[in-house]
């Protein structure tokens, strides 16, 4: 099986890789000129190749695991030697090659990858037709799919960091598909910054690596990833002052009693998960992911809620056991991912437009995936990681084929999205409704849906679970008992508002009634200008909606057969990994499968308090599971009251209870503004006044001083140009007076030079009637008594030594001048190596 | 031949092209008459590529390039075609280790005077371009063009010659023996990829400079040469008095150029560039006569062989102060922090070929200059100040210069800008001295060239059709002009140093190379740190500029219906694009032949800088320490083996 590609140089790689850079290749020049059909052809074509390539290589992986007794198998592949760094103080050459690799974690998301790719781009040859830039977006869709299975196969850091920026790069482009629309154009810039902010850290975190760990690939880095938790100065990072620096005299108050350290560890960690956090939304970084919903909606289905956004988590749990070493990193990033959880959900509870909800839901699901990986429990984050990937999908895909029907009528796309003009749509597009529902019920957590396992093993492990450093030394960090109940609660609470939230947009889409238009037989007058306008023509046609309209349509199915299959995945998946802990670790595949993985990051992983009790943790299950269930229970069932027997009446009464604070959350609690008016006016005010500095100091000082100088002493010397010979004449004896004084003052002047030998002559400069009077051992009697005409002195120096030789210059006017010549011998003569 | 063309064919192709072309702007139509033309082209290139070993990459390349121009014709994609073809048997013949030793094991022999032929091959071209007729402007733009690929050819046998850590081409001729002064040239890995980089990028220049230059051709196409062949002698030359030499030389027609071909200011700018660089230049004539000076006092003869008067160890003090006069002459050139401010007014009032070469090439000779001359002649005074100087580079140059950029209302200027950050990582590269940071300094200073150098080409695009440099004058451009859209975000993406393309190579290497310096005291971590910073920032100030000129709607009426980019200027742009690629994707075609002469430069360094290590710096007086091990034969020295060679037998 492995005689056509073996597993060392698994060349199959090529092709999972090949035919979507192909396809973005040719579409993107030769897309106008294929024309829409051969583009749709061309895209689909390689996205099925691709996924019927990694279909097999995926089996293949598995065959060669189970032959390996469940070892870390990798099908590597090494395309050519791409570059190298230096590490280890300069000491050693770090080699960079391109080369990928498959293991079990990495095929999983390889076949995520390509198969939900695939699905999206069935439902976006559909969904685009028409558009009049549908070559150019399938090669951009297409050179997706080739950056993310890049940032996912790739075998070490830099290469990752090549589809990682890959990925931005063409969630830039997508965001501003519609790029004539300003604000489109703004956000995928927004959203291109954030995440380059997050790239400073993946660089930080690059170099630190190098340095400790001497390596970039995954298996150097594993192998050295021991140096990171190495004690001694030289394994520590200086965080303040900068550089360990000396701060003296006025800055001296900014120096630390004890400079503040940082294990090397925690320092790799905290930059890794700043990029995590730019590329998976998170916060301090989250703010650009529901802009980017600018984007055509198959775009937020692959990119922004299936693949992209889940890269953060993907590289924590592939770096897992560099991660685990720094127990601070761990907590961090656990309560990062709680409290985006918490906030995302807060804001999508009173949204009203479809997408927004979708996106902050994606925020807060990113959330949930942190807090996973966060308390050491690799395998529940990533599986979440894997089941959100078809309830999001499906539910963005859901939310298009909305939008698509929305669109007959309602050309203003903000109106078309808009949840609250929807409505009873369940009658008229049933399988959208079905599938909808079903990534519904997975997301909320309804009982033996994919979520409902996924997130229910978060949050249990969130409550029991803990790393420790695997160091005891005294700087180890142990988390406070407290932090895992907190963050179990903090879940529960986002859990409950993601069932409130979820339920709510499904009621309002699809139960009640219609609000977009009136739905009835269209006059002949309606009908003709319907036709006319067509629904692609984005926002320039604005019909009466009062006049009866025929009611929405089911989309096409390219669209629906997308949906029925990730609805099923929704529905079904979970129980891949069933998470109950009665059930042994064989009855839970994706537990089983990723062990190899996460092996050595779990030895990290502990049990809170009770002394690692295991006992203790079972019995904890059930009621834990328990509050998980009742955090679904709560939210749909307040949905239904709210939405469905009361019609929305309570959120209005509240709403108008307390304006401000709806206001204030409808404005995504005002984050954005925040960091316009802080970090944003910072860097602002900063390159402001640079460029000012840069223009009147810089340029003044330097360029118009400088010619006024010039120019001023011309004028002064113009000035000195009289003419008057009385004035030349004076100026003229002054000179004279100025030489005589000179002449008439001895000089000790002196040269030294070195003849070789260890033998060194000091020559003093000649004059007229000089006599001269040495020292040379330097103990202030003069050698001789008496003046003397021998202007030149030896000196005989030993290694190392060094001696002060002192002249005296007496001239014809008996005037006398003192020097002291300083005569060392130099290091050991330089070698040539 | 069997001709594919027949009528029948032809009607057909027709159709299908009114077919394709009903919902876009009329184009070539793609029909059966090119099929043949290119069948016929890829027969030519198989003969002509079967007796090499890249035939089936050069034919697939030429295929898939000739198909790739739109709204072009055969003007376009012959060129094209060409360019890829040969790019391919570039990257074949020169991959790592495919350098074969030549027949029978032998390494291949080094021609003669090759050197001298690329450095005077250039002035002796400006020279016949003077005896040509003025009123034949076309024949002298012509001829300038094909002068300038020949130059470029002179320098491809360079490729052939495993660079290693020596320095090859040797040319070693007494000049002004009384005053050891010699004709010196010779090449190593650091000046490899400088001296093909300027024999590639002047023509580029030159041809995209002919649609916008009118008046006074026969003395534009003078200067081109004249400066083409100071820049060569500068990067050639190792003896410091012809350097010295060819350096004024290259100052002289870039003055010209600016004061006649530039904007409105140019006179102003051209004064302030020269008087800029000439400050700097005439303490660095100083400075070398006190070496030349310095090398008598200790052997009784002066010279001004780099190869001498590095063997130089001068006290302490002396040396601050040499390196001091030195470094700021290189400075200036690169530019950096405080001493930047003649850039964006030389760039602003340049004429496009001017901004494309002072970008791509004359600033290069500043970073140049500090690697061979100020770190190579006064290693421990390097030492003593790298750490500030990297401090300098980092926030005046890196964070300032992209700040700065950021806030500029002139294209041109931000471009400008853009370079004082971006070399600021290739003078952190150099300052930090560890065998990535410098490789990765010599690779951006190459990367720079083609990703500024194709900024600057682009934006002379737009600037010919609408005159004016003011960022919001544009807007929308993408709707107007599409392909000339997605070359400019190309040139952007490779600016801001996206993986995959050359500015990520340079500056991965430089940031983390940075960081395991030993040489920049304790803050080695605090200047990578703040390089990687300045990823961020150019993101910010480079997307501002895509955004404001090409998004949006089209806000001036006069932008409407521009014409898109134009064959000449396509041709000119695409080799560009396409080193881009080659560069991020295949680096180490180009670090193979820079690595062994990276190493030599640190153990030439630490040589000096461990036997006299801080702070017990050397204060004795001048000696003279032995020839470094790589260092080429003095004339003496090949006279005394050439007459016991001749004694032997």
């Amino acid at each position: 099986m492995f005689s056509l590609f073996p597993v060392n140089d698994y060349a199959l790689i090529a092709v999972i890789l090949g035919m979507p850079l192909l396809g973005a290749f040719v579409n993107g020049i030769w897309g106008k000129r294929l024309g829409d059909a051969a583009v749709k052809l061309m895209a689909l074509t390689a996205m099925a190749v691709s996924f019927l390539a990694a279909l097999v290589a995926f089996v293949m992986l598995a065959d060669a695991v189970g032959a390996e007794k469940n070892e870390h198998v990798k099908l590597t592949w090494m395309a050519w030697e791409w570059m190298h760094t230096s590490g280890g103080y300069g000491g050693s050459s770090i080699p960079i090659d391109v080369k990928f690799s498959i293991d079990a974690l990495s095929g999983v998301m390889m076949l995520i990858i390509t198969g939900v790719g695939f699905l999206i781009h069935l439902y976006a040859s559909s969904y685009m037709e028409g558009d009049p830039g549908y070559a150019r977006f399938f090669a951009y869709l297409n050179l997706f799919v080739f950056s993310m299975l890049v940032l996912v196969l790739a075998d070490n850091l830099p290469l990752l960091f090549v589809g990682w920026e890959g990925v931005g790069l063409c969630s830039y482009l997508l965001i501003g598909f519609w790029y004539e629309n300003a604000a489109n154009a703004a956000a995928g810039k927004k959203a291109f910054i954030a995440n380059r902010i997050g790239d400073f850290g993946l660089l930080c975190g690059m170099f630190l690596l190098a340095h400790y760990t001497d390596s970039l690939d995954w298996n150097g880095i594993a192998h050295g990833a021991r140096n990171l938790i190495l004690p001694g100065e030289a394994f520590r990072v200086y965080v303040w002052p900068l550089g360990n620096g000396q701060y003296t005299g006025l800055l001296h108050f900014l120096q630390p009693a004890h400079p503040l350290t940082v294990s090397a560890a925690t320092a790799v960690g905290l930059a890794l998960l700043l990029g995590c956090t730019g590329k998976s939304a998170q916060i301090p970084l989250y703010v650009w992911l529901p802009d980017a919903m600018a984007g055509p909606t198959p775009v937020s289905a692959l990119i922004h809620a299936a693949t992209m956004v889940t890269a953060g988590i993907y590289l924590i749990c592939r770096l897992s056991f560099v991660f685990v070493l720094s127990p601070f990193v761990m907590m961090v990033i656990a309560i990062v991912g709680a409290s985006t959880a918490l906030l995302a959900a807060t804001i999508a509870v009173v949204q009203n437009d479809i997408k927004k909800v979708l996106a902050y839901s994606t925020v807060s699901q990113l959330g949930f995936m942190f807090l996973g990986v966060g308390v050491g429990a690799f395998t529940a984050g990533f599986f979440h990681v894997f089941t959100h990937a078809f309830f999001k999908a499906c539910l963005f895909l859901g939310a298009g084929s909305v939008i698509h029907a929305m669109h007959a009528r309602i050309h203003d796309d903000v109106d078309a999205q808009d949840i609250r003009k929807m409505g009873g749509l369940r009658k008229w597009l049933p399988w959208t409704h079905i599938t909808f529902a079903a990534a519904t019920a997975a997301i909320i957590g309804l009982p033996f849906t994919s979520g409902f396992f996924s997130k229910d093993e978060i949050l249990y492990r969130a409550f029991v679970d803990h790393t420790v450093s695997p160091v005891t030394a005294a700087h180890s960090f142990v988390p406070p008992g407290w932090i895992g109940p907190l963050l179990f609660w903090i879940a529960v609470l986002a859990a409950t508002l993601t069932s409130f939230y979820m339920c709510r947009v499904y009621i309002l889409t699809f139960w009640g009634d219609f609000k977009g238009w009136t739905v009835g037989r269209p006059s002949l007058l309606a009908t003709q200008e319907a036709e006319h306008g067509g629904h692609d023509d984005h926002g320039h046609h604005h019909d009466d909606l009062t006049t009866p309209g025929y009611p929405p349509h089911e989309s096409a199915w390219q669209m629906t057969v997308p949906l029925m299959v990730l609805g099923l995945f929704s529905l079904f998946a979970g129980f891949l990994n069933p998470g109950f802990h009665l059930l042994k670790p064989e009855n839970k595949p994706m537990d089983h499968w990723l062990e190899p993985v996460f092996k050595e990051a779990s030895e990290h992983a502990v049990l809170f308090g009770h002394g690692n009790d295991e006992a203790w943790a079972e019995h904890m299950e059930w009621p834990l599971a328990a509050c998980g269930f009742l955090a679904f229970a709560i939210g749909s069932a307040l949905a239904y009251y709210v939405y469905v027997r009361k019609n929305g009446e309570p959120t209005k009464r509240l709403a108008e209870a307390a304006p401000g604070l709806y206001q204030l959350v409808l404005d995504k609690w005002r984050v954005d503004e925040l960091y316009d008016a802080t970090v944003l006016a910072a860097v602002d005010s900063l390159a402001d006044t640079s460029a000012v500095v840069d223009r009147t100091i810089v340029d003044g000082i330097l360029a118009r001083l400088t010619s006024m100088i010039v120019a001023a002493s011309g004028t002064v010397l113009r000035a000195l140009q009289t003419g008057v010979v009385q004035v030349y004449a004076a100026t003229m004896v002054v000179g004279i007076a100025f030489i005589a004084w000179f002449f008439a003052a001895p000089h000790a002047s002196y040269t030294l030079t070195d003849s070789g030998n260890d033998d060194y002559v000091v020559t003093a400069a000649p004059g007229v009637g000089y006599g001269y009077r040495w020292d040379s051992d330097g103990d202030g009697t003069p050698d001789k008594p008496s003046f003397g005409a021998d202007s030149t002195l030896k000196l005989h120096l030993a290694p190392g030594k060094d001696v002060t030789v002192n002249l005296e210059v007496k001239n014809a006017f008996g005037l006398v001048k003192k020097a002291a010549i300083h005569v060392a011998r130099p290091n050991a003569p330089v070698s040539q190596l | 031949m069997d001709h594919p063309d027949t009528p029948h064919n032809a009607e057909h192709a027709a159709e299908q092209a009114v077919e394709t072309s009903t919902h876009s702007s009329p184009r070539v139509p793609f029909g059966a008459t090119h099929l043949g033309v290119l069948a016929i082209l890829a027969g030519v290139f198989a003969l002509l590529a079967r007796s090499l070993d890249g035939a089936l990459p050069m034919i697939l390349a030429a295929v898939v390039a000739a198909l790739v121009p739109r709204r072009h014709g055969w003007s376009v994609r012959g060129p094209i075609a060409l360019m890829a073809a040969l790019l391919a048997l570039f990257i074949v013949k020169t991959w790592p280790g495919v350098v074969s030793a030549g027949a029978g094991g032998q390494p291949p022999t080094e021609a003669g005077h090759l050197l001298s032929w690329i450095v005077f091959f250039p002035i002796g071209s400006a020279v016949a371009v003077l005896l040509l007729p003025r009123d034949k402007a076309e024949l002298i733009k012509g001829l300038t063009l094909a002068l300038m690929l020949g130059a470029f050819c002179f320098t491809l046998p360079l490729l052939g010659v495993t660079m290693g850590r020596g320095y090859h081409f040797n040319e070693n001729v007494a000049w002004i023996p009384a005053f050891g002064i010699h004709y010196h040239l010779a090449i190593d890995g650091v000046t490899l990829w400088l001296v093909l980089l300027t024999t590639f990028i002047t023509p580029i220049a030159t041809y995209a400079s002919f649609g916008s230059i009118e008046t006074r051709t026969k003395e534009w196409c003078f200067s081109l040469l004249m400066l083409e062949g100071g820049m060569l002698g500068a990067f050639l030359s190792l003896d410091l008095f012809l350097f010295y030499v060819f350096w004024e030389l290259m100052l002289i027609p870039m003055y010209v150029m600016i004061g006649v071909w530039g904007g409105t200011n140019r006179i102003k700018s051209a004064i302030k560039f020269f008087l800029y660089t000439m400050f700097g230049s005439v303490l660095m004539l100083l400075a070398i006569l006190y070496l030349a000076y310095s090398y008598a006092r200790v052997t009784g003869a002066p010279s001004f062989d780099y190869f001498d008067l590095q063997r130089l160890l001068l006290p302490q003090h002396v040396q601050v102060l040499l390196f001091a006069a030195f470094t700021l002459a290189f400075v200036i050139k690169v530019p950096m922090f405080p001493v930047h401010t003649w850039l964006p007014d030389a760039h602003t009032e340049a004429p496009t070929a001017g901004s494309i070469i002072l970008a791509a090439v004359m600033l290069k000779m500043g970073t140049y200059g500090y690697l061979r001359f100020s770190m190579g002649l006064f290693p421990e005074a390097a030492m003593q100040w790298a750490p500030n100087l990297a401090g300098v580079a980092v926030l005046g140059g890196i964070i300032y210069g992209a700040l700065c950029a950021w806030k500029q209302e002139d294209v041109k200027r931000l471009i400008a800008y853009s370079s004082v950050a971006h070399l600021g990582y290739v003078m952190l590269g150099l300052f930090a001295m560890t065998q990535a940071s410098l490789e990765g300094s010599i690779l951006q200073m190459v990367n720079h060239g083609i990703s500024t150098g194709m900024l600057f080409l682009l934006f002379g695009v737009i600037y010919d059709r609408r005159h004016t440099r003011h960022i919001d004058e544009f807007g929308g451009l993408t709707k107007p002009m599409p392909v000339y859209a997605a070359l400019f975000v190309v040139a952007t993406l490779a600016s801001v140093g996206l993986p995959g393309t050359n500015g990520f190579i340079g500056e991965f290497m430089v940031i983390t190379g940075t960081f395991a310096s030993n040489k920049l005291g304790r803050f080695n971590g605090v200047q990578a740190a703040g390089g990687a910073i300045g990823v961020i920032l150019g993101a910010v100030y480079m997307l501002m500029v895509v955004q404001k000129m090409f998004f949006g709607p089209v806000t001036k009426k006069e932008n409407a219906n521009l014409r898109d980019i134009n064959a000449r200027e396509l041709v000119a742009v695409a080799p560009l694009v396409m080193m881009i690629f080659v560069i991020g994707l295949f680096p180490n075609i180009f670090l193979s032949r820079i690595g062994g002469a990276a190493a030599r430069v640190q153990d030439d360094f630490d040589a000096r800088v461990v036997a006299n290590p801080a702070p017990a710096y050397y204060a004795g007086p001048i000696r003279l320490l032995p020839a470094r091990p790589e260092a080429p034969k003095t004339m003496p020295e090949l006279t005394a083996i050439a007459t016991a060679a001749k004694e032997a037998p």
